[in-house]
Protein backbone atom coordinates (compact mmCIF):
# COMPACT_ATOMS: atom_id res chain seq x y z
CA UNK A 1 0.00 0.00 0.00
CA UNK A 2 1.47 3.36 -0.96
CA UNK A 3 1.87 6.09 1.64
CA UNK A 4 -0.63 8.36 -0.08
CA UNK A 5 -3.26 5.60 -0.12
CA UNK A 6 -2.63 4.90 3.58
CA UNK A 7 -3.19 8.58 4.36
CA UNK A 8 -6.35 8.85 2.28
CA UNK A 9 -7.77 5.57 3.56
CA UNK A 10 -7.19 6.63 7.14
CA UNK A 11 -8.87 9.98 6.50
CA UNK A 12 -11.88 8.25 4.92
CA UNK A 13 -12.13 5.85 7.88
CA UNK A 14 -12.02 8.69 10.42
CA UNK A 15 -14.84 10.44 8.58
CA UNK A 16 -16.84 7.19 8.43
CA UNK A 17 -16.22 6.73 12.14
CA UNK A 18 -17.56 10.19 12.98
CA UNK A 19 -20.70 9.59 10.91
CA UNK A 20 -21.30 6.13 12.43
CA UNK A 21 -20.69 7.45 15.93
CA UNK A 22 -24.09 9.18 15.84
CA UNK A 23 -26.37 6.17 15.13
CA UNK A 24 -24.09 3.99 17.27
CA UNK A 25 -24.83 6.15 20.29
CA UNK A 26 -28.43 7.15 19.67
CA UNK A 27 -29.94 3.86 18.53
CA UNK A 28 -30.50 1.17 21.17
CA UNK A 29 -27.89 -1.60 21.18
CA UNK A 30 -30.03 -4.07 23.07
CA UNK A 31 -33.45 -4.65 24.55
CA UNK A 32 -33.65 -6.10 28.01
CA UNK A 33 -36.93 -7.67 29.11
CA UNK A 34 -37.44 -8.51 32.77
CA UNK A 35 -40.76 -10.03 33.75
CA UNK A 36 -42.66 -8.27 31.01
CA UNK A 37 -41.01 -4.86 31.30
CA UNK A 38 -39.36 -4.11 27.96
CA UNK A 39 -36.45 -1.72 28.08
CA UNK A 40 -34.42 -0.64 25.05
CA UNK A 41 -30.92 0.48 26.03
CA UNK A 42 -28.44 2.70 24.23
CA UNK A 43 -24.74 2.51 25.12
CA UNK A 44 -25.11 5.51 27.40
CA UNK A 45 -28.32 4.03 28.85
CA UNK A 46 -26.34 0.96 29.84
CA UNK A 47 -23.82 3.15 31.63
CA UNK A 48 -26.59 5.00 33.54
CA UNK A 49 -28.14 1.69 34.52
CA UNK A 50 -24.85 0.48 35.96
CA UNK A 51 -24.48 3.77 37.80
CA UNK A 52 -27.97 3.44 39.28
CA UNK A 53 -27.17 -0.07 40.50
CA UNK A 54 -24.69 1.65 42.77
CA UNK A 55 -21.56 0.53 40.96
CA UNK A 56 -20.02 3.81 39.95
CA UNK A 57 -16.50 2.39 39.26
CA UNK A 58 -17.85 -0.24 36.85
CA UNK A 59 -20.04 2.39 35.19
CA UNK A 60 -16.98 4.61 34.81
CA UNK A 61 -14.95 1.83 33.15
CA UNK A 62 -17.72 1.15 30.64
CA UNK A 63 -18.24 4.88 30.05
CA UNK A 64 -14.55 5.45 29.36
CA UNK A 65 -14.10 2.36 27.20
CA UNK A 66 -17.24 2.60 25.11
CA UNK A 67 -17.99 6.31 24.79
CA UNK A 68 -14.84 8.30 25.54
CA UNK A 69 -12.26 6.02 23.85
CA UNK A 70 -13.90 5.97 20.38
CA UNK A 71 -14.50 9.75 20.38
CA UNK A 72 -10.97 10.41 21.62
CA UNK A 73 -9.54 8.14 18.95
CA UNK A 74 -11.50 9.82 16.17
CA UNK A 75 -10.65 13.35 17.34
CA UNK A 76 -6.95 12.69 17.90
CA UNK A 77 -6.68 10.82 14.58
CA UNK A 78 -8.39 13.73 12.79
CA UNK A 79 -5.86 16.11 14.36
CA UNK A 80 -2.89 13.89 13.43
CA UNK A 81 -4.14 13.60 9.86
CA UNK A 82 -4.73 17.34 9.57
CA UNK A 83 -1.01 17.87 10.21
CA UNK A 84 0.07 15.20 7.69
CA UNK A 85 3.06 16.45 5.70
CA UNK A 86 3.85 19.36 8.02
CA UNK A 87 6.80 19.46 10.38
CA UNK A 88 4.86 20.74 13.38
CA UNK A 89 4.57 18.80 16.64
CA UNK A 90 5.92 15.54 15.26
CA UNK A 91 7.01 14.22 18.65
CA UNK A 92 3.59 14.90 20.13
CA UNK A 93 1.88 13.22 17.16
CA UNK A 94 4.12 10.14 17.57
CA UNK A 95 3.31 9.92 21.29
CA UNK A 96 -0.43 10.28 20.71
CA UNK A 97 -0.41 7.71 17.92
CA UNK A 98 1.29 5.24 20.26
CA UNK A 99 -1.30 6.01 22.91
CA UNK A 100 -4.15 5.39 20.44
CA UNK A 101 -2.68 2.03 19.44
CA UNK A 102 -2.62 1.01 23.09
CA UNK A 103 -6.16 2.03 24.02
CA UNK A 104 -7.37 0.97 20.57
CA UNK A 105 -9.50 -2.07 21.12
CA UNK A 106 -10.97 -1.37 24.56
CA UNK A 107 -14.21 -0.23 22.95
CA UNK A 108 -14.80 -3.90 22.09
CA UNK A 109 -15.95 -4.24 25.69
CA UNK A 110 -19.47 -3.30 24.64
CA UNK A 111 -19.65 -5.92 21.91
CA UNK A 112 -18.38 -8.60 24.30
CA UNK A 113 -20.83 -7.45 26.94
CA UNK A 114 -23.63 -7.79 24.42
CA UNK A 115 -22.51 -11.29 23.48
CA UNK A 116 -22.36 -12.48 27.10
CA UNK A 117 -25.71 -10.88 27.93
CA UNK A 118 -27.55 -12.29 24.89
CA UNK A 119 -26.10 -15.71 25.60
CA UNK A 120 -27.31 -15.71 29.18
CA UNK A 121 -30.58 -13.87 28.85
CA UNK A 122 -32.45 -16.61 27.04
CA UNK A 123 -34.68 -17.92 29.77
CA UNK A 124 -38.03 -17.61 28.10
CA UNK A 125 -40.36 -14.79 29.05
CA UNK A 126 -38.81 -14.19 32.46
CA UNK A 127 -35.70 -12.45 31.25
CA UNK A 128 -34.32 -11.94 27.79
CA UNK A 129 -31.70 -9.81 26.14
CA UNK A 130 -32.00 -9.14 22.43
CA UNK A 131 -29.42 -7.29 20.30
CA UNK A 132 -30.66 -4.27 18.32
CA UNK A 133 -29.54 -2.47 15.15
CA UNK A 134 -27.49 0.08 17.10
CA UNK A 135 -25.01 -2.70 17.88
CA UNK A 136 -24.21 -3.10 14.17
CA UNK A 137 -23.52 0.63 13.83
CA UNK A 138 -21.46 0.48 16.99
CA UNK A 139 -19.35 -2.42 15.69
CA UNK A 140 -18.85 -0.71 12.33
CA UNK A 141 -17.82 2.54 14.05
CA UNK A 142 -15.40 0.64 16.25
CA UNK A 143 -13.77 -1.16 13.32
CA UNK A 144 -13.39 2.16 11.46
CA UNK A 145 -11.52 3.68 14.39
CA UNK A 146 -9.28 0.60 14.79
CA UNK A 147 -8.35 0.45 11.10
CA UNK A 148 -7.97 4.24 10.79
CA UNK A 149 -5.24 4.16 13.44
CA UNK A 150 -3.71 0.96 12.13
CA UNK A 151 -3.47 1.95 8.48
CA UNK A 152 -1.75 5.29 9.22
CA UNK A 153 1.70 4.06 10.23
CA UNK A 154 3.73 6.27 12.58
CA UNK A 155 6.51 6.78 10.02
CA UNK A 156 4.06 8.68 7.81
CA UNK A 157 4.22 11.45 10.42
CA UNK A 158 7.82 12.05 9.31
CA UNK A 159 7.01 12.18 5.64
CA UNK A 160 7.88 15.50 4.01
CA UNK A 161 5.27 17.28 1.93
CA UNK A 162 7.58 17.20 -1.10
CA UNK A 163 7.40 13.42 -1.23
CA UNK A 164 3.65 13.39 -1.52
CA UNK A 165 2.15 12.62 -4.87
CA UNK A 166 -1.26 14.06 -5.47
CA UNK B 1 28.32 -15.10 14.28
CA UNK B 2 29.06 -15.42 10.63
CA UNK B 3 28.78 -12.39 8.42
CA UNK B 4 29.85 -13.55 5.01
CA UNK B 5 26.80 -13.44 2.80
CA UNK B 6 25.78 -10.69 0.43
CA UNK B 7 26.18 -6.93 0.28
CA UNK B 8 22.69 -6.15 1.48
CA UNK B 9 23.24 -8.09 4.66
CA UNK B 10 26.44 -6.13 5.36
CA UNK B 11 24.53 -2.89 5.08
CA UNK B 12 21.89 -4.02 7.56
CA UNK B 13 24.64 -4.74 10.02
CA UNK B 14 25.64 -1.09 10.08
CA UNK B 15 22.24 0.57 9.83
CA UNK B 16 19.08 -0.34 11.65
CA UNK B 17 15.69 1.06 10.69
CA UNK B 18 13.74 2.50 13.59
CA UNK B 19 10.66 0.30 14.01
CA UNK B 20 8.37 3.31 14.51
CA UNK B 21 9.57 6.16 12.31
CA UNK B 22 11.81 4.22 9.90
CA UNK B 23 14.77 6.56 10.34
CA UNK B 24 18.17 4.92 9.73
CA UNK B 25 20.05 4.52 12.98
CA UNK B 26 23.65 3.49 13.30
CA UNK B 27 23.97 0.03 14.82
CA UNK B 28 26.53 -0.79 17.48
CA UNK B 29 27.18 -3.50 20.05
CA UNK B 30 25.55 -2.91 23.39
CA UNK B 31 26.81 -3.66 26.85
CA UNK B 32 24.32 -5.05 29.33
CA UNK B 33 21.74 -2.52 30.46
CA UNK B 34 22.22 -0.32 27.39
CA UNK B 35 19.62 0.73 24.83
CA UNK B 36 19.91 2.14 21.37
CA UNK B 37 17.38 4.94 20.91
CA UNK B 38 16.27 6.41 17.62
CA UNK B 39 17.86 9.85 17.29
CA UNK B 40 14.81 11.20 15.50
CA UNK B 41 11.78 9.96 17.42
CA UNK B 42 13.30 8.50 20.59
CA UNK B 43 11.85 4.98 20.21
CA UNK B 44 13.91 2.01 21.31
CA UNK B 45 15.71 0.57 18.28
CA UNK B 46 17.73 -2.10 20.03
CA UNK B 47 18.14 -3.27 23.60
CA UNK B 48 20.58 -5.46 25.44
CA UNK B 49 17.64 -6.98 27.27
CA UNK B 50 15.48 -9.68 25.72
CA UNK B 51 17.06 -12.08 23.27
CA UNK B 52 17.10 -15.82 23.85
CA UNK B 53 16.00 -15.82 27.49
CA UNK B 54 13.03 -13.73 26.60
CA UNK B 55 12.05 -16.03 23.71
CA UNK B 56 12.36 -18.98 26.06
CA UNK B 57 9.94 -17.21 28.41
CA UNK B 58 7.60 -16.49 25.49
CA UNK B 59 7.64 -20.20 24.63
CA UNK B 60 6.76 -21.17 28.20
CA UNK B 61 4.06 -18.48 28.52
CA UNK B 62 2.47 -19.36 25.19
CA UNK B 63 2.42 -23.08 26.07
CA UNK B 64 0.63 -22.24 29.33
CA UNK B 65 -1.72 -19.85 27.57
CA UNK B 66 -2.64 -22.46 24.93
CA UNK B 67 -3.57 -24.96 27.64
CA UNK B 68 -5.58 -22.27 29.43
CA UNK B 69 -7.26 -21.47 26.12
CA UNK B 70 -8.57 -25.05 25.91
CA UNK B 71 -9.89 -24.86 29.47
CA UNK B 72 -11.38 -21.38 29.05
CA UNK B 73 -13.28 -22.44 25.95
CA UNK B 74 -14.53 -25.78 27.20
CA UNK B 75 -15.81 -24.79 30.64
CA UNK B 76 -18.71 -22.44 31.41
CA UNK B 77 -17.80 -18.93 32.58
CA UNK B 78 -20.97 -18.11 34.43
CA UNK B 79 -24.29 -19.52 35.43
CA UNK B 80 -27.48 -17.52 35.41
CA UNK B 81 -30.60 -18.33 37.40
CA UNK B 82 -34.08 -16.90 37.07
CA UNK B 83 -36.94 -18.47 39.00
CA UNK B 84 -35.55 -21.97 38.93
CA UNK B 85 -34.41 -21.91 35.29
CA UNK B 86 -30.68 -21.90 35.00
CA UNK B 87 -28.27 -21.60 32.12
CA UNK B 88 -24.53 -21.93 31.88
CA UNK B 89 -22.57 -20.20 29.21
CA UNK B 90 -19.31 -20.54 27.37
CA UNK B 91 -17.46 -17.96 25.26
CA UNK B 92 -18.89 -19.66 22.18
CA UNK B 93 -22.48 -19.46 23.50
CA UNK B 94 -22.37 -15.71 22.98
CA UNK B 95 -21.28 -16.13 19.38
CA UNK B 96 -24.05 -18.65 18.81
CA UNK B 97 -26.72 -16.41 20.41
CA UNK B 98 -25.75 -13.42 18.25
CA UNK B 99 -25.86 -15.65 15.17
CA UNK B 100 -29.31 -16.98 16.10
CA UNK B 101 -30.69 -13.46 16.40
CA UNK B 102 -29.56 -12.74 12.85
CA UNK B 103 -26.56 -10.62 13.80
CA UNK B 104 -24.03 -12.54 11.71
CA UNK B 105 -21.44 -9.73 11.47
CA UNK B 106 -21.43 -9.31 15.26
CA UNK B 107 -21.15 -13.07 15.77
CA UNK B 108 -18.19 -13.12 13.39
CA UNK B 109 -16.54 -10.17 15.15
CA UNK B 110 -16.88 -11.75 18.59
CA UNK B 111 -15.84 -15.19 17.32
CA UNK B 112 -12.80 -13.70 15.65
CA UNK B 113 -11.64 -11.44 18.46
CA UNK B 114 -12.48 -13.63 21.46
CA UNK B 115 -11.64 -17.07 20.07
CA UNK B 116 -9.93 -17.20 16.68
CA UNK B 117 -7.45 -14.29 16.96
CA UNK B 118 -6.12 -15.19 20.45
CA UNK B 119 -5.80 -18.85 19.46
CA UNK B 120 -4.00 -18.08 16.19
CA UNK B 121 -1.76 -15.55 17.89
CA UNK B 122 -0.73 -17.98 20.61
CA UNK B 123 -0.21 -20.83 18.14
CA UNK B 124 1.99 -18.66 15.90
CA UNK B 125 3.98 -17.26 18.83
CA UNK B 126 4.41 -20.79 20.20
CA UNK B 127 5.55 -22.18 16.85
CA UNK B 128 8.03 -19.41 16.13
CA UNK B 129 9.54 -19.31 19.64
CA UNK B 130 9.78 -23.11 19.85
CA UNK B 131 11.64 -23.22 16.51
CA UNK B 132 13.91 -20.41 17.66
CA UNK B 133 14.78 -22.05 20.99
CA UNK B 134 15.23 -25.57 19.61
CA UNK B 135 17.15 -24.16 16.64
CA UNK B 136 14.91 -26.03 14.26
CA UNK B 137 14.23 -24.86 10.74
CA UNK B 138 10.54 -25.56 10.75
CA UNK B 139 8.72 -24.49 7.59
CA UNK B 140 6.47 -21.41 7.36
CA UNK B 141 8.19 -19.65 10.28
CA UNK B 142 8.17 -16.30 8.48
CA UNK B 143 4.49 -16.66 7.72
CA UNK B 144 3.65 -17.46 11.35
CA UNK B 145 5.88 -14.66 12.59
CA UNK B 146 4.05 -12.16 10.41
CA UNK B 147 0.72 -13.56 11.54
CA UNK B 148 1.71 -13.17 15.20
CA UNK B 149 2.72 -9.55 14.57
CA UNK B 150 -0.54 -8.75 12.78
CA UNK B 151 -2.74 -10.39 15.38
CA UNK B 152 -0.95 -8.94 18.39
CA UNK B 153 -3.28 -5.97 18.69
CA UNK B 154 -6.32 -8.24 18.23
CA UNK B 155 -5.58 -10.08 21.40
CA UNK B 156 -8.65 -9.08 23.29
CA UNK B 157 -8.69 -11.53 26.20
CA UNK B 158 -8.15 -8.80 28.85
CA UNK B 159 -11.03 -6.81 27.37
CA UNK B 160 -13.17 -9.94 27.34
CA UNK B 161 -12.33 -10.65 30.99
CA UNK B 162 -13.43 -7.13 32.01
CA UNK B 163 -16.59 -7.49 29.90
CA UNK B 164 -17.42 -10.66 31.87
CA UNK B 165 -17.12 -8.78 35.16
CA UNK B 166 -19.39 -6.01 33.88
CA UNK B 167 -21.94 -8.50 32.56
CA UNK B 168 -22.11 -10.22 35.96
CA UNK B 169 -22.79 -6.85 37.58
CA UNK B 170 -25.52 -6.22 35.04
CA UNK B 171 -27.09 -9.66 35.33
CA UNK B 172 -27.40 -9.27 39.10
CA UNK B 173 -30.34 -6.97 38.42
CA UNK B 174 -32.08 -9.67 36.40
CA UNK B 175 -31.51 -12.78 38.46
CA UNK B 176 -28.83 -14.60 40.36
CA UNK B 177 -25.44 -15.08 38.77
CA UNK B 178 -22.62 -17.33 39.88
CA UNK B 179 -19.09 -17.51 38.57
CA UNK B 180 -18.06 -20.86 37.14
CA UNK B 181 -14.50 -22.28 36.87
CA UNK B 182 -14.23 -21.03 33.27
CA UNK B 183 -13.99 -17.47 34.61
CA UNK B 184 -10.73 -18.28 36.38
CA UNK B 185 -9.30 -19.73 33.16
CA UNK B 186 -10.37 -16.64 31.20
CA UNK B 187 -8.65 -14.36 33.73
CA UNK B 188 -5.47 -16.45 33.74
CA UNK B 189 -5.54 -16.64 29.94
CA UNK B 190 -5.70 -12.84 29.80
CA UNK B 191 -2.64 -12.62 32.06
CA UNK B 192 -0.62 -15.23 30.18
CA UNK B 193 -1.37 -13.76 26.75
CA UNK B 194 -0.14 -10.39 28.02
CA UNK B 195 3.01 -12.08 29.34
CA UNK B 196 3.52 -13.79 25.97
CA UNK B 197 3.19 -10.49 24.10
CA UNK B 198 5.52 -8.83 26.61
CA UNK B 199 8.30 -11.41 26.26
CA UNK B 200 8.02 -12.21 22.55
CA UNK B 201 11.12 -10.31 21.40
CA UNK B 202 10.51 -9.62 17.72
CA UNK B 203 13.99 -8.27 17.08
CA UNK B 204 15.60 -11.47 18.27
CA UNK B 205 13.24 -13.60 16.19
CA UNK B 206 13.89 -11.46 13.13
CA UNK B 207 17.65 -11.86 13.57
CA UNK B 208 17.18 -15.60 14.04
CA UNK B 209 15.10 -15.83 10.85
CA UNK B 210 17.84 -13.99 8.95
CA UNK B 211 20.57 -16.25 10.23
CA UNK B 212 18.75 -19.57 9.82
CA UNK B 213 16.54 -19.20 6.79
Amino acid sequence: MSNQIRFELSRALVLTGFILYIPANFLPVMTITITGAVEPLTVMGGVWELYDTGLAPVALVVFLASIVVPLLKLSIMAWILSLHGSAALRQRRMALHGFLMRIGTWAMIDIFLLSVLTAVGQLGILASVVPETGALFYAAMLLSTVFATDVYKPWLIWQERGFQTT
Amino acid sequence: MDSATGGSLDLSEVWLACPRCRADCRDRDLRSGEFLLCSRCGSEVKSSKGGRTSILAAWAFSTTALLLMLLANSQPILKFDVAGNSQENLIATGVEALWDFGYGPLAALVGFSAIAAPALYLLSAWYVSAACILRLRWPWRRFFFRMAMNLESWNLMPVFAVACVVSVVKLRTLGSVTWEPGAVWVALLAVFTLLTIQSFDRRHVMVDLEENP
